[in-house]
């Protein structure tokens, strides 16, 4: 059975190409206008900015639970093959991942509408998205072997992975509703560039004591590899059409699907701040360039079988690939162009910002003032801390992370926010992020896990946001 | 600005790279990975009843060569490095019996064989394991293996009346080989 190019491929990009997602630096971050793409109900005070494209938004995030470089790859002078097996094939279990994220902003802006109570938002960002679960049973099946493991079932529903590349055309409306509530929500329009999922697989391989044989070995599959867009990339590869490939499906010339972000912030009394957004709530229709894979049946085999007389009726009788062909037949690896709908990874953001100390003056054009009646910016104060909640949705069913924080502002030239978070990947995740103003120019870089660049091999996440914008409040 | 803002990203990356660090790692080590899998399943299964061992008194029960390609496929030959074939026989029968197998390439040369010798019932389950590789006969044996010839005498030359339940001459095999997936 050969396995074909495109499933190496992907494969190999599952192990080795993964990257977590949770933005909680930039979360609520209101001196930032990409704190709009996290949360589209943020209460913002700007009369317009714009992004300067392609600079407005990079982030890249990459996470590794379980295990990290230094545990492998470590000069201790212990054999490496004696670390895999004990850190990495039984020191990780199922639920560890590797997983990742990057987003770059090719154009982002926004701007107050005739009603000052609407803020209008637009843009376009390219973003990859994958996550691949450690194939546990897999590896020991790889490393070790099945043999003197009578009994043990091997499970195939640890093959979990997930990815895609696409561009992402938005529009939303931020409006702030009275002087408690600013609702937003966000329309998204995805133009895949390619995607893989194999993340219902079900399954297990078993080598037994055997009825007749000395051993059975029984294989029970119900697995499927669902792509789209991989074979035309290829194909683009070989002809050297690649660029103007990824550019045409980027601007929907691919597979299309829609999506909506939705986001308030609640302003609980004058200094407490509760908000909640929810991103990506959509899907992609993949019909162009679908290849899928499946592998689905049961079949328990002992070698050839050979019962006399019966057997030596025909002389010519080919046992073995009578063997071959009906574990081909039980269990039939199959492909198919069949289209497929992939829902997004659902994110969910949440916040509660109690807000003290001194006032910082608002720049926005109002009468702005914390006991003011009827603000449409209210004004802020130097110190912020709080919590934060972001939960994603995953193959293997929500991922959580909870982040404390403290922002403080400079004036209106810099905001500083650190947060420390807690999820499967870090204890000690403490970030650092910078919000610069200088004039009209806004700009931002965010890093996580910072603790951990005490040695970088040993971190198990990582994380960067950078942008740049031009920001007005309008004429006071 | 886009200056500034290049200057600003290299200051900061700059400050990351003087305040971070990390522990000697060895990436050699990545040359010393060797993924090596013991597998194991059965081979064949062959089955002869009594009146078979009767039918063919002095002569062969059984003679028949049997196409195996596990062996010679290039998926399992390019990485095997040693291994044990184990064959168990089982007799019922009241005749004694010879048992032979021959690993044979793909032109029909024998490359190995294993003769075992089989008791008249009551027996004990005789098992014979053969060792290939290197604390054993060659594993190119293995390697160019691509089909099995089995030969059961009847040696005592009488007629088996056994009182067992269904008496017969059962030969069951498997393999169990150390494969090099990476080196």
């Amino acid at each position: 059975m050969r396995i074909p190019l495109t499933l190496t491929i992907v494969l190999f990009w599952t192990c080795f190409t993964m990257f977590g997602q949770n933005k909680q630096l930039l979360y609520d971050f209101v001196e930032i206008p990409q704190s709009a793409m996290v949360n589209p109900g943020v209460d913002t005070d700007f009369q317009w900015y714009a992004g300067v494209p392609m600079l407005s938004g990079v982030s890249l995030q990459a996470g590794l639970s379980g295990i990290s470089v230094n545990d492998i790859f470590s000069n201790d002078g212990l054999d490496i093959n004696d670390k895999i097996r004990d850190r990495a094939i039984y020191g990780m279990n199922a639920r560890d991942e590797l997983s990742g994220t990057f987003q770059i902003e090719i154009l982002n802006f926004g701007f107050r509408g005739k009603n000052p109570d609407n803020f209008y938002t637009a843009g376009m960002y390219i973003e990859g998205d994958a996550i691949g679960y450690w194939f546990q049973d897999y590896a020991i099946l790889g490393f070790e072997g099945n043999a003197d493991k009578l009994n043990q079932a091997f499970d195939l529903g640890h093959l979990k992975t997930r990815g895609e590349l696409m561009n992402v055309f938005h529009v939303g409306l931020n409006k702030k509703i009275d002087n408690e509530l600013t609702i937003g929500v966000r329309g998204k329009i995805y133009s895949s560039i390619f995607d893989f999922n194999s993340t219902k697989n079900k399954g297990t391989f078993i080598t037994k004591e055997g009825v007749n044989n000395i051993y059975s070995s029984t294989v029970e599959a119900d697995m499927q590899l669902r792509t789209s867009g991989l074979n035309g990339l290829k194909d683009a590869s070989d002809d050297g059409t690649l660029g103007s490939t990824i550019t045409k499906r980027a601007f929907f010339g691919g597979n299309l699907g829609v999506g909506v972000d939705l986001g308030f912030t609640y302003q609980l009394s004058d200094q407490l701040v509760f908000t909640g957004s929810l991103l990506d709530l959509g899907f992609i229709y993949h019909s162009k360039d679908i290849k899928n894979y499946t592998l689905n049946g049961k079949a328990t085999i002992e070698g050839i079988e050979i019962i006399l007389p019966d057997a030596a009726a025909d002389p010519n009788e080919d046992f073995w690939q009578e063997l071959v062909d009906d574990v081909e037949g039980f269990v039939p690896f199959n492909d198919n162009t069949d289209s497929y709908v992939a829902f997004r990874p659902t994110k969910l953001y949440s916040s509660l910002r109690y807000n003290f100390g001194e006032h910082v003056d608002n720049r926005a054009n109002c009468a702005c003032g914390v006991n003011a009646s009827s603000n449409r910016a209210r004004a802020k104060y130097v110190n912020s801390a709080g919590g934060q909640l972001y939960v994603i949705n995953r193959p293997r069913g929500p991922q959580v992370a909870l982040s404390g924080f403290y922002q403080r502002r400079f004036g209106n030239f810099m905001s500083v926010k650190t947060t420390y978070t807690i999820d499967k990947f870090s204890y000690s995740n403490v970030g650092l992020g910078v919000s610069i103003q200088a004039g009209p120019v806004n700009m931002y870089a965010m890093a996580d896990n910072l603790l951990s660049y005490g040695n970088l091999a040993d971190s198990n996440y990582a994380s960067f946001q950078l942008g740049l914008n031009i920001i007005s409040w309008g004429k006071k | 600005m886009i200056r500034f803002f290049r200057y600003t990203i290299l200051c900061m990356l700059s400050c990351l790279t003087l305040l971070s660090c990390i522990e000697d790692q060895d990436f050699d080590q990545f040359d010393e990975i060797g993924v090596t899998p013991t597998v194991e399943a059965s081979i064949l299964y062959v089955e002869a009843p009594e009146s078979l061992v009767n039918a063919s008194t002095q002569a062969n029960v059984i003679s028949q060569e049997f196409n195996f390609d596990a062996f010679s496929s290039n998926v399992f030959s390019k990485r095997v490095l040693d291994g044990t074939i184990t064959y168990i026989v089982e007799n019922t029968t009241e005749s004694e019996l010879s048992v032979s197998i021959e690993l044979l390439d793909v032109d029909g040369n024998v490359l190995d064989t294993v003769i075992i010798p089989v008791a008249p019932a009551p027996m004990e389950m005789q098992q014979v394991d053969v060792a290939y590789g290197s604390s054993g006969r060659s594993i190119d044996i293995i390697k160019n293996t691509s089909s099995i010839r089995v030969e059961a005498v009847n040696i005592s030359g009488t007629q088996s009346a056994s009182t067992a339940a269904e008496p017969k001459v059962i030969l069951k095999s498997s393999g169990k080989f150390r494969l090099e997936i990476v080196q």
